[in-house]
């Protein structure tokens, strides 16, 4: 083929051109550190890394917020914490007052002092986080959950219970609300024995149990002498007598439709006892409820069956709350155990990206160098070839 | 004894011919589109025509032009795929650095918007954090405006280039014309020489012109060419000049088309696919106004889905949440050529099926015979639709015009391309954000079924209802409030005045939900952690793909057309190389060859003059011999 100088030279320069961007291009990855500075370089890499910067992020965020999760969670299980040392307590005074022993001055200061708990209980109950927001108080935060008047404690909180995400698809509840912590169900759980409030005799209600399946009825134990009883449950329309001329013994079971109860005691004739489904009562209520019985009580000498029963009421509602805030606890335990373990999985995660990143994005430094040392040669033997073809010519040689 | 002289001196002057033309070579060896002269001798025929007569010296017959008409055609051809080429690169490169720059880009903007709402969960009465997810969707709604107009400053420059390649073009058609006209005049003028000069002027203008716009020509008798471009649009015939005009485009004004004065305002835009002229229309059409829309489109599904998570909440004062984003209407252009006066106002779909439905695309409306028909702007292919007198539902948006058009009417509808540049974030307060769900259903206590009912979504944004409750009267239907039988929906939707609920499990005859409102609840962070979960939640392509996903989708899709057309400009730059390496080997000047030929032209030169010396000394010879002479 034939060549000009001229187009010689142009190819030259265009070859020179395009070799010192190839120069300068390694160069920019050796002086940038990265594989690519434009998508277009490596479009699938550019993609990719664009989507696990993404995820690293939001992985940040989910750190965010499990810390946010495990400070929240720390606030309400020290608490808890408290509240059971509180509710250990009022037991303890409780059964002191139920002791027999205890004078109706004794019983004063004893409903002086489970006033005092109630009053810590309150204080607990309204807890605040850093940012002034109420634990217990469910979505309504703002809101100091519980307030005191002369008669009552109100719950001014909801039913709601606060979640932050602390990983794809999984939120964790930072809190309680008051309901879940601080009401427990009465009685033992499936159903509250009562005596009535006028009763002459000196029946007290003892252990009670579930026996199969509880129908979930409400029944009326009527005693009709000192010694027989009839059961009505008031639930079925018309009422329906269950047990017709049972016979009592003191400390016997009365047992209908998967109810157990034990008696002690001699109940007159007239007296009654009242079997219903437990109900969600808050542990200030039953508070109130005890204290007013010691209150009215504190002048007699002897211990009534009316108090004992009001007290062994109150001692079983106190044990609910004591299972209730545990396993409360548990719980809680149980969300910072997990939230523990996403943080050491965000960890990884991340760990895992920024590796996966560095991979896509970052330099393989002794390629880089590699080439660009053999673009160097490329340019410096284009650069010498020129010079010498360059000379050549036929004029030269004509004189 | 004077045909001794008469055959040295043709031979000096032939030589001194030879020596001017190879000077003349030397002297244009570096001057674009000269082509390589050689001269032709040709012995003179002696008078008469004795048997053996001696030959009467040389003369020129012809100074030839060294050109190879297929390897030019093969350079102009490759000019113009390099020319289309160079400048589509220049604008996918551009592209490529607007919206792949990984740093304040629309990933990292959007990402943090949907962390901030995260931190915002964690505590909703935060005013602090409230603040941090304003911001944060203040600077997606920046970065969607941003990444928008300097997209559509390349289609500004476009604009200009367009017009300065159209006065390109029609100045060197105008110069070929010209030349034509010499040429021709010369041919006409009964000269049997070529105008070399002249030819090679032309070739370079040829050549130039080639870099600007696809060509091809035909050859005249009288040496004049017609240069056609695009499909046989013609430019130049002979002497005569048709001159390219830009127009706006009948349905963008804002863009210029192409067209001829013999064409009027019609756009021959469709012809003209090579050369830098090419190049820039295969910008705007396949690079610059797909990306506008691809942005848009995000823009559309990202402002919709924020605003019904918006006004599925309530905010710190207990009210419905407001629209944190606003988009610009969508635009529906009658034709210029329209002559019916009917409008059309085109509505984007906000519900998550709409969105779904959305694509980057640009629908055409044509009414005609009576009837409507759409299709896609790009491919030309038909697009389903369903109709409703004079509105029409497409892929995610609605079209309605105001009256019946004209027969032969169109109108382009562009559901997503103002969207990005419209995009604004409307609240100004932090507590305006709604971070608590709005309604909750509890269960009754005395439900014996599996059914739950999840959070309620406010869809087509209606206003807080009552409290309500939700009684199944089978495990597929309800009544609400005691109303009229329900049956539950596609995908367990459970409908109160509007707002939706996914029912999972199985609920039994009988088993009932209260739906209250949580007004009061500035805690409840529901509506705070679904906002945050948008960052992975399907929207686009039926619900498939994300916000950030399409966004990364579309970093690789951009990069990947600049590398195409990197790759395929560099592979057209080593056969425009070749091809002008091709035309050099034929046309080039190769100055050892002139050097040997100024040797060749002044040997003859020395020994014709000789000759003549000789013969001289042969004359005065004979004048001494015969004592003409003292």
């Amino acid at each position: 083929m034939r060549v000009t100088q001229a187009s010689e030279q142009t190819q030259f320069l265009a070859q020179i051109d395009s070799l010192q961007s190839d120069v300068s291009a390694t160069l920019n990855q050796v002086s940038s550190g990265q594989a690519y500075t434009e998508p277009s370089q490596d479009p699938a890499a550019a993609g990719t890394v664009d989507s696990y910067d993404a995820v690293l992020a939001q992985s940040r965020q989910f750190t965010t917020n499990a810390n946010s999760a495990q400070t929240a969670l720390n606030t309400e299980d020290s608490t808890l914490t408290q509240v059971q040392s509180q509710l250990q307590s009022l037991r303890t005074l409780a059964l002191e007052a139920n002791s027999g022993t205890a004078s109706g001055q004794d019983l004063t200061a004893i409903a002086s002092q489970a006033q005092q708990i109630q009053s810590s209980l309150i204080a607990l109950a309204n807890t605040q986080d850093g940012n002034g927001n109420y634990i217990f108080a469910g979505y309504s935060t703002q809101t100091q959950p519980y307030t005191q008047t002369s008669t009552a404690v109100t719950y001014n909180g909801d039913t709601g219970q606060p979640a932050v995400q602390i990983a794809a698809g999984h939120t964790i509840a930072t809190g309680d609300n008051g309901l879940t912590v601080f009401n427990a169900p009465t009685g033992n759980g499936t159903f509250t024995t009562t005596a009535a409030a006028g009763n002459a005799g000196t029946g007290i209600v003892g252990a009670t149990s579930v026996s199969g399946t509880y129908t979930g009825h409400n029944y009326t134990i009527a005693f009709t002498g000192t010694g027989s009883y009839n059961v009505t449950d008031t639930t079925a329309q018309p009422n329906t007598q269950v047990v017709t001329g049972g016979t009592y013994t003191d400390g016997g079971t009365i047992a209908f439709g998967g109810v157990q109860v034990t008696l002690t005691g001699q109940p007159a004739s007239g007296d009654t006892f009242s079997v219903a489904p437990s109900s969600s009562q808050s542990i200030f209520t039953t508070i109130q409820n005890l204290v007013t019985s010691l209150q009215a009580s504190s002048t007699s000498t002897t211990a009534s069956p009316q108090l004992t029963n009001s007290i062994n009421t109150a001692i079983n509602n106190i044990s609910q709350s004591l299972t209730q805030t545990s396993n409360v606890q548990a719980s809680v335990g149980g969300r910072l155990n997990a939230v523990t373990t996403q943080l050491s999985v965000d960890t990884t995660q991340q760990t895992q990206l920024q590796t996966s990143i560095s991979a896509l994005q970052g330099l393989d430094y002794a390629s880089a160098i590699t080439t660009l040392t053999t673009e160097n040669t490329t340019l410096s033997a284009a650069m010498q070839a020129y010079t010498i073809t360059e000379g050549l010519s036929l004029f030269k040689y004509i004189s | 004894m004077s045909d001794l002289f008469d055959i040295s001196i043709s031979a000096l002057q032939a030589f001194q011919t030879g020596i001017a033309v190879t000077s003349n070579n030397i002297a244009n060896a570096n001057t674009p589109g000269y082509a390589v002269e050689s001269v032709e001798l040709t012995a003179q025929v002696p008078q008469g025509s004795t048997a053996a007569a001696i030959g009467d010296g040389v003369s020129v017959a012809s100074i030839n032009r060294a050109v190879d008409q297929l390897n030019n055609t093969q350079l102009y051809n490759s000019q113009s795929n390099l020319g289309q080429l160079n400048s589509l690169q220049t604008y996918t490169n551009h592209i490529d650095d607007i919206i792949g720059t990984t740093a304040g880009g629309l990933t990292t903007a959007l990402t943090n918007y949907y962390n901030a709402w995260s931190t915002l969960a964690n505590d909703p009465t935060s005013a602090a954090s409230g603040q941090a997810v304003l911001s944060a969707a203040q600077a997606v709604a920046t970065s969607f405006q941003s990444t928008n107009s300097q997209l559509q400053a390349l289609n500004t420059g476009i604009n200009s280039s367009i017009t300065s390649d159209v006065s390109q073009i029609n100045s060197l058609a105008a110069s070929i014309a010209n030349l034509n006209q010499k040429i021709s005049a010369g041919a006409n003028g009964g000269s049997s020489q070529q105008p070399n000069a002249l030819l090679d002027q032309r070739d370079t203008e040829l050549s130039n012109l080639s870099k600007l716009v696809g060509v091809s020509t035909t050859s005249n008798s009288d040496g004049s060419i017609n240069v056609f471009i695009g499909n046989g649009e013609p430019l130049v015939l002979n002497g005569n000049v048709t001159t390219l005009t830009t127009v706006p485009d009948s349905f963008n004004a804002s863009q210029l088309d192409i067209s001829t004065t013999t064409n009027g305002t019609n756009s021959i835009n469709s012809q003209i696919t090579s050369g830098d002229l090419g190049g820039l229309l295969a910008a705007r059409t396949q690079a610059v106004n797909p990306a506008i829309n691809q942005i848009g489109q995000l823009a559309t599904a990202f402002s919709a889905s924020a605003n019904t998570q918006q006004n599925s909440g309530l905010d710190l004062a207990g009210a419905l949440g407001s629209n944190l984003f606003s988009v610009g209407a969508a635009q529906a252009v009658p034709s210029s050529n329209n002559t019916g006066s009917a409008s059309a106002t085109v509505t984007v779909g906000t519900t998550a099926a709409s969105i779904g439905a959305l694509t980057a695309d640009n629908y055409v409306l044509s009414y005609g015979g009576g009837a409507y028909s759409l299709s896609d702007a790009t491919t030309g292919k038909a697009v389903a639709f369903t109709q409703a007198g004079n509105t029409l539902t497409g892929p995610g948006f609605s079209v309605t015009l105001s009256q019946t058009p004209a027969t032969g009417d169109q109108f382009l509808i562009e559901p997503t391309a103002a969207a990005a540049g419209s995009i604004s974030v409307t609240l100004t307060n932090a507590s305006q954000l709604a971070s608590a769900s709005a309604l909750t259903a509890t269960a009754a206590t005395t439900n014996t079924g599996s059914g739950s009912l999840g959070t309620f979504s406010n869809p087509t944004n209606q206003t807080l209802p009552a409290n309500t409750t939700i009684a199944f009267t089978s495990a597929t239907t309800y009544t609400v409030n005691g109303g009229a039988a329900q049956t539950v929906g596609n995908g367990g939707l459970v409908t109160v005045g509007g707002w939706q609920a996914t029912l999972t499990g199985t609920p039994a005859a009988l088993d009932s939900f209260t739906v209250k409102n949580n007004v009061g609840q500035v805690g409840n962070n529901v509506n705070a952690l679904a906002n945050a979960a948008q960052q992975t939640q399907g929207l686009l392509a039926s619900g498939t793909t994300s916000v950030t996903a399409a966004t990364s989708a579309l970093v690789t899709a951009v990069g990947s057309q600049a590398q195409q057309v990197n790759t395929a400009q560099t592979a057209q730059s080593a056969v425009n190389t070749q091809a002008i390496a091709n035309v050099q080997a034929v046309s080039g000047v190769n100055l050892d060859d002139e050097a040997a030929n100024l040797l060749k032209w002044q040997q003859a030169y020395q020994a014709s003059a000789q000759a003549l010396q000789i013969g001289n000394s042969v004359f005065t010879t004979f004048l001494d011999a015969i004592g003409a002479t003292t």
